[in-house]
Formats: structure tokens, sequence, C-alpha cells
């Protein structure tokens, strides 16, 4: 009797113990549209964040329990998976497909009263264009990327330059950032060049470019594919003006498929693989999985590590107090520049460092060394 | 003129692609009557055997070549047998297999989505990466691999269309399916063969092109409208119709882009407004069906 009893009490406590064990996490990636090559490291590096959070003793000594949903980066049916994980009891969501598919989702985060941050979006709209309290965002700006790119192209005092895009949303975004900016320092846009998804030949593109005679070019293209077709058709047409580029080209994979078209190429990246974090995170990435982490990677990390920072602040995981601890977050992660800190200014939501980004250059077919930091 | 005459290169190289998409789709609708827009894909896979064997395994050009076009009957005629025969022999109508392809389209991109990591993966190109001027007229090696070896794929598609017996049992099946059956010719073997030499021509045009746009698991639907573009453009009723609708389309598309004054973002639907203007005014393509 007494040994049914303790068993009865030791099942009661593990009931007890397993409604306390996890604190659920939403995750919403996209596992087979056009984000997918961003998505998959990010969401990977996330996972990995939140297994050694949960080896290191957990939050608030809870466990982190991800669910993870793919909304093929499609805004007609991330809602619904944001509802969906709502409904399921999670106190956070993170968001990794594009930026079009997270907007959608703060319809439901904010009238949920859910926090909700994306780790990696850039597009400047998310957190202007709704007043949502309970979202934030820490990728790097679409805006701060090109200041930034502009930065290092100052030095060179550039008057007629070439842009150059594709017809995927975020490209279309990109560019038009970097029109904005362009034009507010100045510079002439002598061409202004789109590369549609798909496209078999960006030939007709850049012999425009090249009649227009610039002194450089911007390339805010987000496809992969496309770039390499502009990288081909650039060296083709033997042209020498310096290619200046978006984020994109920071994703590794242009050292394998443009191989033999990058060198020289400067881009503009949240990674600097001499920055002591960044040296940590790629041996613990590498000692658990057995592979080089990207900097994609890191966004997802980094992302996992602000929330599991917020809800310990917050003393709870009451969705109201976390909200609150978010905002006052003042985290150094793994992206950014030496020693930048994610931080949400006054009023601000948008947690990036204006001044956090870097500017690299490719060495033949290797992402090289950084040459620029900051807006300055 | 310079440009312009590279532009042709380039243009001429991209419209041979299409051609040959559309080439792809004919085979199969001529003797079937049945639209096949898994075509895309089936470029997509070869695209991706292509990266497999050449790029990965470093085999020599030719035999990855055939081993990859070997493989490709294979994909045609399992596809076929599949999703197109249990349907024709149950006598459903002819949109039921035109779906079901619909399905394989998704099930193909899915399974290289899964199997392969998400970035594009390179493809060699036959004779590497240069720039050949011939008489003035500059262009990449690849682009007039692409026009030769599509000519040449078009010779042979002609002259077993016109010369051989087996091609004249095809254009009979595509007159009159009932007669053709009455006069001893195989139906099924018909069908068969077209889906497995759809597929390898789709799979020859994914092979062509995937050295300058890579091998990645979007690449399918894009090549699937552009051929289907220039097939409307061209007509369904003779195999030079492909070619020439591929042309046409390849080059509206780099001549606006290149030299309409209008923003290069609008240029992009061109293609498609010849694919409305030719639905409207002249559904049968340009060049007609003999009589």
């Amino acid at each position: 009797m007494k040994k049914l009893f303790t068993g009865a009490a030791l099942a009661l406590a593990c009931v007890v113990c397993h409604a306390q064990e996890t604190i659920k996490i939403g995750v919403i990636t996209d596992r087979v549209g056009v984000s997918k090559p961003y998505s998959e490291p990010a969401t990977e590096g996330l996972v990995f964040g939140a297994n050694e959070i949960n080896q290191k003793g957990g939050v608030l000594g809870r466990r982190i329990e991800l669910l993870i949903e793919d909304d093929q980066s499609r805004p007609d049916i991330s809602a619904a998976l944001a509802r969906k994980l709502v409904d399921q009891g999670v106190v956070f969501i993170l968001s990794v497909s594009l930026s079009p598919a997270t907007q959608q989702q703060q319809t439901v985060t904010m009238e949920a009263k859910t926090p909700q941050m994306t780790p990696m979006n850039s597009a400047d709209y998310l957190t202007t264009q709704l007043n949502n309290p309970y979202f934030w965002q820490t990728g790097p700006l679409g805006s701060t990327q090109i200041a930034t790119l502009l930065a290092h192209a100052r030095g060179k005092k550039f008057k007629r330059v070439a842009l150059i895009t594709d017809n995927s949303e975020l490209g279309q975004a990109i560019a038009k950032a970097f029109k904005g900016t362009l034009e507010k320092a100045g510079i002439q846009i002598v061409a202004d060049e789109v590369v549609a998804r798909g496209a078999t030949s960006a030939m007709p593109q850049m012999q425009k470019i090249r009649a227009a005679n610039p002194e450089a070019m911007f390339l805010a293209g987000v496809l992969t594919a496309e770039n390499v077709l502009i990288f081909r058709a650039y060296k083709e047409l033997g042209v020498k003006f310096p290619i200046h580029s978006s984020y994109n080209l920071s994703v590794p994979i242009y050292e394998t498929v443009a191989k033999g078209l990058t060198d020289g190429i400067t881009f503009v990246d949240a990674y600097d693989p001499e920055k002591p974090e960044v040296k940590a995170f790629v041996a613990a990435y590498k000692k658990g999985t057995g592979k080089d982490p990207q900097n994609l990677h890191g966004y997802g990390y980094d992302g996992i590590y602000l929330v599991a920072d917020a809800i310990r602040r917050a003393g709870s995981t009451d969705k109201e107090k976390i909200r609150e601890a978010m905002q006052k977050t003042n985290y150094a992660g793994v992206m950014g520049k030496k020693g930048m800190r994610y931080t949400f200014p006054e009023g601000k939501r948008a947690g990036f460092d204006t001044d956090g980004m870097v500017v690299r250059v490719y060495e033949k077919d290797k992402q090289g060394r950084v040459v620029h930091v900051g807006q300055k | 003129l310079r440009d312009f005459l590279e532009l042709s290169v380039s243009a001429a190289a991209s419209g041979c692609i299409y051609g040959l998409i559309a080439l792809a789709y004919l085979l199969m609708i001529r003797p079937t009557g049945i639209i096949n827009f898994a075509v895309g894909e089936w470029a997509m896979v070869a695209a991706f055997g292509g990266h497999l064997l050449l790029s990965r395994y470093e085999f020599p050009y030719l035999p990855g070549l055939a081993l990859v076009l070997a493989f490709m009957l294979g994909v045609g005629w399992a596809s076929e047998r599949i999703a197109v025969r249990p349907l024709v022999e149950k006598g459903s109508p002819i949109l039921a297999p035109i779906l079901a392809l619909l399905g394989v389209l998704v099930v193909t991109r899915e399974v290289i989505s899964v199997s392969f990591p998400p970035d594009p993966m390179p493809v060699p190109s036959a004779f590497g990466y240069g720039r050949l001027e011939i008489a003035g007229i500059g262009g990449s090696y690849q682009s007039f691999f692409i026009i030769a070896a599509t000519a040449l794929v078009f010779a042979g598609a002609w002259a077993f269309f016109e010369k051989t017996l087996w091609g004249k049992s095809f254009e009979a099946v595509a007159l009159n399916r009932r007669a053709a059956a009455l006069m001893g010719i195989n139906l099924s073997r018909v069908t068969a063969l077209s889906f497995a030499g759809g597929a390898a021509v789709a799979g020859f045009a994914g092979l062509l092109v995937s050295p300058n746009i890579s091998a990645h698991y979007l690449m399918g639907v894009p090549l699937a409208i552009q051929g289907f573009t220039a097939l409307v453009i061209g007509g369904v009723g003779r195999v030079e119709g492909a070619l020439l609708g591929g042309l046409l389309l390849a080059f509206a598309e780099q001549l606006t882009a290149r030299y309409a004054p209008i923003p290069s973002g609008f240029a992009q639907g061109v293609p498609l407004l010849f694919l409305i203007i030719f639905l409207l005014v002249r559904p049968t393509g340009l060049l007609r069906v003999r009589a």
C-alpha cells in the first residue's frame, strides 16, 4: 500500500514536472519555397542553439521545446501557421522565412499578444508598417546594408552607377532601398535593370549597363542562380567596373557555384570571421554537428539566444513580461561587427546596430577579409 | 552592331533551349494529345544528374551526358507507365492524365528538393568557360555548343518523323488514333516511346542550360512556361515550329529587355503578351500542319 502510494505520488510529481518541463517556442521557416537556401541554415543554427541552451540546463530551469512549421514563404498560409502555434501554447514565435510571410504573421501575433521576432528578415517595413509592440527584427535592415556598402564606396567618389536586381519580392525591396539611398547621396543611377527569375541569360541587361558606362554596379538581387547569370554575362562582356553587392553574396554557395567569377566583388555582410563570438560559435557548431556553419546559421543561433535571454530576464513565461524584457534587450551575439550589441532604442523594434555591418571582399573564390566597418 | 550580334548569339542559345523544351512537349502532344507540364522538372532532374555525374564524380562529358539521357528515357517511360497508361486504359477523359502529370511535377520537384542541399549546384559546360569570336560574332563556348547541339537534335527529330517508318507511325497516331490502331500500330508502344523521347529531349535541354543557370530545384517551372509559350507560338503541328517558336520568343524577350525604352521590369511581360496574343489570334501557331 505504501509502495503504491509512493508510486502515485511519484507519478503525480512527474505530471507536475512534465507540465513544468518545456517552454514552447514556435519557429516558422521555409523548407520547400524560394527562401529555403536561407531559411534552412538559419533553422539549423536555431535548433543547434536550442539544444545548446537545453544542455546547459535550459531557461528558468525548463527545457526549450521548438515547434517548427513550414510556411513555404507564402504569406497566404503563414498567418494560419502562426495561429496554430499560438493555439499550441507557444510563448514566442521566431520567423525565418521571407519578409512578406513574416509580415502576415504579425496580424496574428499582434492580436494574440504573442511576442514574435525575425532574426534575419531585412525588409525595413516589418517594424514600421504595423505598430505591433509584440514584434522585433534583429536582422540587418536593407537600408543599413546599402548605407554600409555606400560608406565603403564613398571613398571612391562615384557619380554614375548602375543598379541590377531580380524580380523576387526581396530583390525588389533591396533595390528600392539601394535606389533611395543612392539618390539621396546625389549619385546618378544610369541604368536600372531587372533579371527575371528563371531567365536563361542576363546578356541584354548587362549590355545595357555596359552601354551606360557606369563607374560601378550595385547588385541587389538575392536569387543565387540569376546572380550567377549576371556574373557570367559580366565576365563574357569583359567589363571592368567594380561590383558592390547586397549581403546575398555572403552566402557561401557562391564559392562553388560561381567558381572563377567572384574575385574582387565587394559585398556587405553581418559576419566577421575574426570576431571572438564567431570563432567560438564555429568551433562549437563544428564539434556538435561535424559541419562548418555559415553566417546564415548565426542568425538563427542569435535568434534563439535572444529569446532565451529575454525569458530569463523576464523571470517567467508570461508573454507580457517577455515583451517588456525583449524591448530592454542588450545582447552581444554572433552576428554584427566586433563588439556589436543588439538593442532596441527607445520606441524602435529593429535591433541590429545600424553601424554593425561590415564590407568584405572576395579573394579569388573565397569570401575574404573585412575591408570596411559601419556607416562612417 | 557588335552588341546586336553578341545579343543574337545569347538569344539564339536561349531560344534553342526553349525550342528543345517545346519539342519535348510536342513529342508527347502529337500522338497522345496530352500536355505534360512536368517537362520542366525533367530538365531539372537531368541538370541534377549532370551535377552528380559531371561535377561531383567528374565523369568525362560525353559518357556522363549519355548516362543522364539514358536515365531520362527511363524516367519518361516510368512516368507514362505510372501516371498515364492506367488512366488511358480506363478510358478517363484527357484531362485526367494531364492532372496526374502535374502530380508527377510536384513529386519530382520535392524529391529533388529533399535529396539535395537547397542551394543552386554547379554543372560544368562541355568546353569550359570562354569566349569565341566567329567573324565578329562573339559568344560563350556554351552558347555556340547549345546552338550546334540543338540543330542536331532538330535535324534528327525531323529525319525521324519524315524518313523513318517509326516516325510515320507516330504521325499516323497523331492524325487518327483509331485508324492507326486498325492499321496494326501498337498505340501503347508509341505512347511510351513518345514520353521516353520527350523526357530525353527535355533532359538534354536541362543539361545544356544548367551550366549557365545552375541546377536548382525551382528551375523547372520557368522552363516549362517558356517552352510552352514557344510551342504555342510555333504551333504543335510541325517539329520545326517548336524551334521557330523558341527562337522568336527568346529574341522578343532579349531584344525588348535590351532596346525597348521601357523599364526592364516591364520587359518581362513581353513573352506572356506573346502567349496571350497567339492564343487569341492564332491558336494553331505559326506553322500549320501539312495536309
